[in-house]
């Protein structure tokens, strides 16, 4: 009797939902560091009083431009952006993290040594770059507030200048609240391979940094220290457009570097397809016999047959195909040979 | 002294768009039960019995032949299969249509055609077959009473155009019913049947004349 599928015996064949974690450079192409800041004129000019989105090149000159992240500034009173009454953009901003970020009735982001602010600058990556979320304890910000100068092969920077990571390596257990695990956002760097930290958030003078969600892709910076630290001309006049999103672009901008890496769950499953030496040694490929009578074409295969297997389709029990691999060259198979071939399937 | 040969391969799969779909959807129907192996690319006329550097050799021209990556679309991958089949054999099964090899012709709406495919130098009788009418339009198909089988929607593996994908039509079952549709243009169309165990294909061309 012919035959053209084999099922598998779920114990010996298949291993199923193993749990994967991957990493891989967040920016655009795959890359992890981020050296180079555009913003785009349209975007800026339409909404800027409420972000900017941050490009790896130039959207003006390179159509293919992908937004990296997008930068905001959010005052919980409204300050340092135009509007009436009540309808200011910064306080838009600050309102709409508040309630994304913070548990219902808490009215102010705190960072670390127990202090609130009113004034953040808010960075979010992009959703084709974040994919799933971001990797915590790798990544690295810089902000600086003079242009870097580079001497032999060092960037430096002559002003304020401050390197940003988070505390995730000092911390077993994170807090977790609306927003999913949150860390502090520390000065140190990662450049050595694990987390140096210069000051613990706590010990941060006027408070911490930022907060930082790595399962929304939310860094939560301080108005009131990073300001300081990046040395940012912070807008906070009343009812004047203070540009702050603005001023946090060209802070990272002459920082010149941002490395991150996002992370993903994958559920891989392991199907082994066995073809034993009495299977699969036949074909229906058109070439493989006559149609007129099913002879087989070559007539050294009537004894002796061989087949070849370049593909294996995964199917269900109503023989729909749902999943196909293909081999990278072809592998033979007659009654003297067998073949496992072991599938794998990430989804 | 060498290394031995790994004895398994391992490849990556794709999600067919089936697959996606029926995922997305969740439930059972994303449950992979059974596996075929397929040799889409491979002609076997490059079976070389002749070649100067003996038996080793005659399979060279195949096994050096750069493969393509999958693709994700059922429809045009796995179109021949390779079939389990006891040591002797010396035929392949092929689908025989007890209708003529130049095809059908229908002159009016609503004439009717049974169509028992029947597999020759092998069996179909438990899965039935799959039967692809390629332009809707032409006629109506159904699975003749008492030709059903217990299966669901196979996938089809068989060249369709964009054009024809739309208005194509199959069912399984053992025996099927084509009726012809009124038509005020003639029709030239083909149906294919599959043998849902042996993987034999055949076409069958249809003609329906305008009306009809």
């Amino acid at each position: 009797m012919a035959e053209i599928f084999t099922r598998f015996d779920s114990a010996q064949d298949v291993v199923s939902n193993l749990r994967q974690t991957v990493s891989s450079g967040m920016w655009s192409g795959g890359t992890g560091t981020l050296t180079t800041f555009f913003t785009s004129s349209t975007q800026s000019s339409s909404n800027g009083q409420y972000y900017y989105d941050m490009y790896k090149t130039d959207p003006a000159s390179d159509s293919t431009a992908e937004i990296q992240f997008s930068v905001a500034f959010g005052d919980r009173n409204g300050s340092g952006s135009l509007g009436q009454t009540g309808n200011y953009p910064s306080k838009a901003i600050y309102a709409q993290y508040r309630n994304l970020l913070l548990t219902p009735g808490d009215s102010k982001f705190t960072f670390g040594g127990s202090v609130d602010s009113d004034r953040i600058y808010v960075l979010t990556m992009g959703r084709a770059r974040l994919r799933e979320k971001m990797d915590p304890g790798n990544w690295e910000l810089h902000l600086s507030g003079s242009v870097g100068i580079t001497v032999g092969n060092q960037l430096s920077h002559t002003g304020s200048f401050v390197k940003l990571i988070d505390d995730s390596g000092a911390t077993t257990n994170p807090t977790v609240n609306a927003g999913g695990r949150v860390f502090n956002i520390v000065s140190g760097s990662i450049a050595t391979g694990t987390a140096v930290t210069k000051t613990a958030a706590a010990s941060n003078p006027g408070g911490g940094l930022g907060l930082f969600y790595p399962d929304l892709g939310i860094i939560v910076l301080n108005g009131d220290t990073v300001s300081v630290s990046g040395s940012i001309t912070m807008g906070s006049g009343s009812g004047t457009n203070g540009n702050n999103a603005g001023a946090m672009y060209n802070a990272i901008k002459r920082g010149e570097y941002f490395v991150s890496r996002r992370e993903e769950q994958l559920s891989t499953t392991h199907y082994f397809c066995r073809a034993t030496n009495q299977k699969f040694n036949f074909s229906n490929n058109p070439t493989f016999f006559t149609a007129s009578d099913g002879s087989l074409t070559n007539a050294s295969f009537k004894n002796d047959p061989k087949a070849y297997i370049t593909t294996v389709g995964l199917y269900n029990d109503t023989n729909e195909l749902l999943a196909v691999a293909k081999l990278s060259k072809p592998i033979l198979k007659s009654f003297s040979r067998e073949a496992i071939v072991k599938v794998k399937l990430d989804y | 002294m060498g290394y031995l040969d790994n004895t398994s391969t391992t490849v990556d799969a794709i999600l067919t768009k089936k697959g996606r779909e029926l995922l997305a959807r969740g439930g059972d129907e994303f449950k992979i039960t059974k596996f075929a192996l397929g040799d889409d690319e491979i002609d076997y006329s490059l079976w070389d019995v002749t070649h100067p550097n003996g038996t080793n050799s005659y399979g060279s021209a195949i096994e050096n032949l750069p493969m393509l990556e999958a693709f994700p679309d059922e429809n045009q991958i796995m179109r021949y299969k390779l079939v389990t089949m006891p040591k002797g054999t010396s035929k392949m099964p092929i689908l025989e249509m007890p209708i003529p090899s130049t095809g059908l012709t229908y002159s009016s709406a609503g004439q009717s055609q049974a169509i028992s495919p029947n597999t020759k130098n092998g069996s179909d009788a438990q899965l039935g077959y799959t039967i692809i009418l390629h332009n809707s339009d032409a006629a109506d198909l159904t699975v003749a009473s008492g030709g059903e089988v217990v299966t669901g929607g196979a996938t089809t593996p068989v060249f369709l155009s964009d054009a024809e994908r739309k208005k194509s039509i199959s069912v399984i079952g053992k025996t099927f019913s084509l009726v012809a549709r009124s038509t005020t243009v003639k029709i030239v169309t083909q149906i294919t049947v599959i043998g849902n165990e042996t993987g034999a294909v055949t076409t069958v061309p249809i003609t329906v004349n305008a009306n009809a």
